[in-house]
């Protein structure tokens, strides 16, 4: 017999590359839960604690404008990141696998889970920096609470606020998904390799900066940079884990 | 004219030193219903997983639809594969599989689909994780079924399936089949519940391909003798055999190969009784390691 393969069947519906990328986005949104409701339930129930903490303290009679200042450096309004990272792995541990039984390409499906990620820090970015607004404008939520207008928040007006969330956002989702990648395609082997090279590059590069004199050097140039050129940084190491993370996904297996 | 949907030579997959599939060759035909079969761990989840571009071959040529699969969206779109082993996304549940189904799926039938959950009473809103392995095995079945690709991979359907749901499996199966043909690969070592179900059977053991051939060639291709031990010592004397079981002075042997009338009578007048063997004894024999020393033995006997 011989076995010659014929002309590929036609399409039978036209499918265009946005409709294929597309999917993955609402594949990630299928279950609403964990893009969105999860991380705001975390930020919301820091909220309710700080709330009730700011009630005792004012109830207390404490000194109103000091709790302000002292909640400055609460770290709740980054509560969901970790979350986020866990989040970013899932998306490529189980999403993925399930997404090439579904017949999915890994570029498509790296690119549309780039989407959803843009898409969700973008959301969480326009919502942390109004959310820091209206708390200023209620003088924290009526009760001096300062939650949100917390850390670099809250001093340099929305923009600053949404750009540096935007940027977080995006190195948080990105960093889990890309790592795992990495375990996708070489497995544990791959991730000791790439573990331990990351820790001898710091350990390199701490001990340049130790001989050579330069840390006070950096924190001025750090310093100099001001907070949006520093999440500027960050928003380049988001942009750089979603390219090597194109890269690993084009010939990762499905666990 | 029947048309060829994959065409593979060579392909071969490793893991390090092990070899999980081994230069096997193989096509499979538009519109048959195929049975995988072998034991655990003799490579049909690899091969599938090959066939769906979620594995790359170490060697060999793979054609799906005229083209290699991996990575290529218009193979891809055309194939349905839920493994047995499948991961699914956190927190999903058959709910959110049915959901998402239409839009990678474009002949996903969701009338079928919700008919088939009921049949298997799949709770819809039941995490993934909680399921049982037959829930599990069903929601792999009825997406299966229900997305209707022109190749659907069914693998280890049976899986904790309870009599009845097998029933309903079987029967959907062929009743959408009818209705709309397409080439079908079960994969299993259950083989006495599909055996009815195949029309061509790929028996693979580690790593190699024992036998391809159709369902209707294999049913009554081997035949088990049994009698008085010399008489089927002396019938069997030149054929091969495949399997021999013994007690006391009574003996049986199962031989591969087809009996001719004159063979059937001399069988009778030697007062040995023939049977046929059913598809599973005859992969039983010829992937059990415990025969595959008999049938050595046989060849220094000879």
């Amino acid at each position: 017999m011989t076995a010659v393969i014929e002309q590929s069947i036609p399409r039978t519906e036209a499918r265009s590359r946005a409709h294929e990328i597309w999917r993955i986005v609402r594949l990630h949104a299928v279950n609403p839960s964990i893009f969105f409701g999860v991380p705001w339930l975390i930020l919301g129930s820091a909220w309710a604690i700080m709330m009730i903490i700011g009630l005792i303290i004012t109830g207390a009679g404490g000194p109103v404008d000091d709790m302000a200042k002292g909640m400055r450096y609460s770290w709740a309004v980054l509560s969901p990141q970790w979350y986020l990272v866990v989040v970013g792995v899932q998306a490529i541990g189980l999403t993925f696998s399930f997404a090439l039984g579904f017949g999915t390409t890994r570029r498509d499906f790296w690119i549309g889970t780039s989407m959803m990620f843009g898409l969700v820090s973008l959301l969480n970015a326009v919502a942390i920096a109004t959310l820091v607004q209206i708390e200023k404008a209620t003088n924290g939520w009526g009760v001096g609470i300062a939650m949100f207008d917390s850390l670099w928040y809250g001093q340099q007006g929305w923009l600053v606020d949404f750009y540096t969330t935007l940027a977080l956002q995006l190195l948080v989702l990105f960093v889990g998904a890309s790592v795992t990648t990495v375990y996708m395609r070489w497995r544990m082997r791959g991730m000791m390799i790439v573990m331990f090279s990351a820790i001898a590059l710091l350990l390199v590069f701490v001990a340049y900066q130790t001989f050579s004199g330069g840390w006070m050097a950096l924190f001025e140039w750090f310093g100099s940079i001001g907070v949006v050129g520093g999440f500027t940084i960050v928003l380049g190491f988001a942009v750089a884990f979603a390219v090597g993370g194109y890269l690993v996904i084009r010939r990762a297996t499905p666990r | 004219m029947t048309r060829t949907v994959v065409h593979a030579t060579g392909l071969t997959k490793r893991y390090g030193s092990f070899t999980a599939v081994d230069a096997v060759n193989f096509s499979l035909e538009e519109n048959r219903i195929y049975g995988l079969l072998g034991r655990n761990g003799a490579g049909k989840t690899t091969i599938m997983q090959m066939l769906t571009g979620q594995l790359f071959p170490d060697a060999g040529e793979l054609d799906v639809f005229g083209r290699e699969p991996a990575e290529h969206a218009d193979v891809l779109r055309r194939m349905c594969f839920i493994a047995e082993s499948q991961r699914y996304p956190e927190d999903f549940t058959p709910a959110h599989v049915f959901k998402a189904a239409p839009w990678f799926f474009e002949n996903w039938d969701a009338a079928f689909a919700e008919q088939l959950v009921a049949d298997f009473r799949l709770p819809l809103k039941r995490r993934i994780k909680k399921l049982s392995r037959g829930q599990l095995s069903a929601v792999g079945v009825i997406v299966g079924l229900a997305s209707r690709a022109p190749l659907t991979f069914f693998d280890e359907p049976y899986l904790g399936l309870d009599a009845v749901a097998r029933h309903i499996f079987y029967d959907r199966l062929l009743e959408d089949y009818a209705e709309h043909p397409r080439t079908i690969v079960l994969s299993t070592h259950l083989i006495d519940e599909v055996a009815n179900l195949l029309e061509h059977v790929i028996l693979i053991d580690q790593g190699r391909i024992l036998f391809d051939r159709d369902a209707d060639e294999l049913r009554g291709s081997a035949t088990t003798v049994a009698g008085p031990r010399a008489a089927v010592e002396s019938f069997v004397a030149d054929r091969p055999v495949i399997g021999r079981e013994g007690l006391g002075g009574l003996a049986s042997a199962t031989i591969d190969g087809r009996l001719d009338q004159a063979d059937r009578i001399r069988a009778a007048e030697a007062g040995l009784e023939l049977a046929p063997v059913s598809l599973q004894q005859l992969i039983i024999h010829l992937t059990g390691t415990d025969l595959r020393a008999d049938s050595t033995e046989q060849e220094v006997a000879a």
